[in-house]
Formats: C-alpha cells, structure tokens, sequence
C-alpha cells in the first residue's frame, strides 16, 4: 500500500501537504480519544481495584488544558474524612 | 514588623547560615545537631485535626452553594451530584460505625442538595429504602 502511495505521490507531489494535514488531523482526533480514554477520571478500566477513579485525584489536579479564572493551586479537599 | 516574633529575632544578616535552624523550620522534623526533633509535629498533628472540625464547622455556616470541584471541571455535574449523594451515606455509615458525631457529614449533604435534581434524590431514596440502589455504600 505504501508503494502505490508513492508512486502515486512521484507523479502528483502537489498531493503531499494533504497527507500531512489529514494525517495530522487523523492523529490529532486519535491522541484525544486516547488522552479521553487514559487521563479522564470519570473512565473505569478496572472495577475491582479502582471503581472510582475520581476520587483519587488530587484536588489541585488540572484536568482541562486551560483554565482562566481558576487558580488550582489555591483548591483544597472539601468534605470531611471519613 | 513580621507576625512570627522569633523572626525579628533573627540575625539580620545576609546570607543567612544555619538556615535548618530558622523558627519556621524547627516545627518540622528535621536533623538538628544530629537529634531528630519531633515532639512539635505531633502536636502538629493534633492541632491540624482540630482546625479540620473547626473548619468543617465554619464551612457549614457559611455555605453558600456547592463549591469549584476540581474532580468535575466541566459543566455536566451529574457525576459531581452522584458522587457527594454516595459520599454522605457512606460518611454517615463508616462515622456510625465508629461511633463518632456525623454531623461533619452534612458538607456532602448540603452540596447534593445543592446540585442534584429533587427526583433524582427521591428516586435513589425510594431505591436505598427497596434495597435497589445501584450504588455501593
């Protein structure tokens, strides 16, 4: 498959900046799905040993990639022990 | 003029020498002359444990509405709503148990409150009387 893309490429080389912009979206959609699927706390991958993972987070823990008026640092635990 | 008293004690010179023995740092354990100084971090404790009641009793007097949870940043709120319902039972099960004063539960009872919908709560109160809630409490 690789070879005919090649070939296919040598004789319309304007066709080159698509791969890349499709191949960059396609790995850009893939890389979110992934962060989703590893990073996101409301995701259960083992319900025996962690059922609920969001509650093991750390409560100055920044989920989102940009926060504007939220200072984290200044975020504590809320509820009591128990 | 700072609050800590001990700090203007010290001697205003620059770089500062001995900085493991400055006041704020003896509290903590540390090596000092080879002696491990603890006594102060126990007491620490002890008073940390106190302030936590203390703090949980000012919450609850000025609680205004749920506060920013950091565990549920975006705008659905309904594992947020789901969580602090779980939280208050299983607060008030492992206190009883103990045999400790629940009251500091009510945090988790007030945000629910707060943030789940009256059905929701009268429907999974309906549930935990049946013994059908889904939950683990």
């Amino acid at each position: 498959m690789l070879g005919m893309l090649r070939k296919q490429l040598k004789g319309h080389p304007a066709l080159i900046p698509l791969l890349f912009f499709i191949g960059g979206g396609a790995a850009m959609s893939m890389g979110y799905l992934a962060r989703l699927a590893l990073r996101n706390p409301d995701v259960c991958w083992d319900k025996t040993n962690n059922p609920e993972p969001w509650n093991k987070m750390d409560p100055t823990h920044q989920y989102k990639f940009y926060a504007i008026n939220m200072d984290y640092s200044k975020l504590k635990k809320q509820g009591p022990d128990f | 003029m700072s609050i800590c008293v001990l700090c203007d004690l010290w001697p205003p010179y620059w770089p500062r020498r001995n900085a493991r023995l400055h006041p704020h740092r003896l509290s903590q354990s540390t090596y000092t002359a080879g002696i491990k100084v603890t006594l102060s971090s126990s007491l620490q404790l002890l008073q940390e444990v106190k302030m936590a009641e203390e703090d949980i009793q000012a919450k609850l007097q000025n609680y205004r509405t749920a506060p920013f949870d950091a565990r549920f940043p975006n705008s659905n709120q309904t594992r947020n709503c789901w969580s602090n319902y779980l939280d208050f039972y299983r607060c008030q099960k492992a206190l009883d148990a103990k045999g400790v004063d629940t009251g500091p539960c009510d945090w988790y009872k007030r945000v629910f409150t707060s943030i789940c919908p009256i059905s929701w709560v009268q429907k999974w109160n309906d549930q935990r009387e049946e013994g059908n809630f889904p939950g683990k409490i």
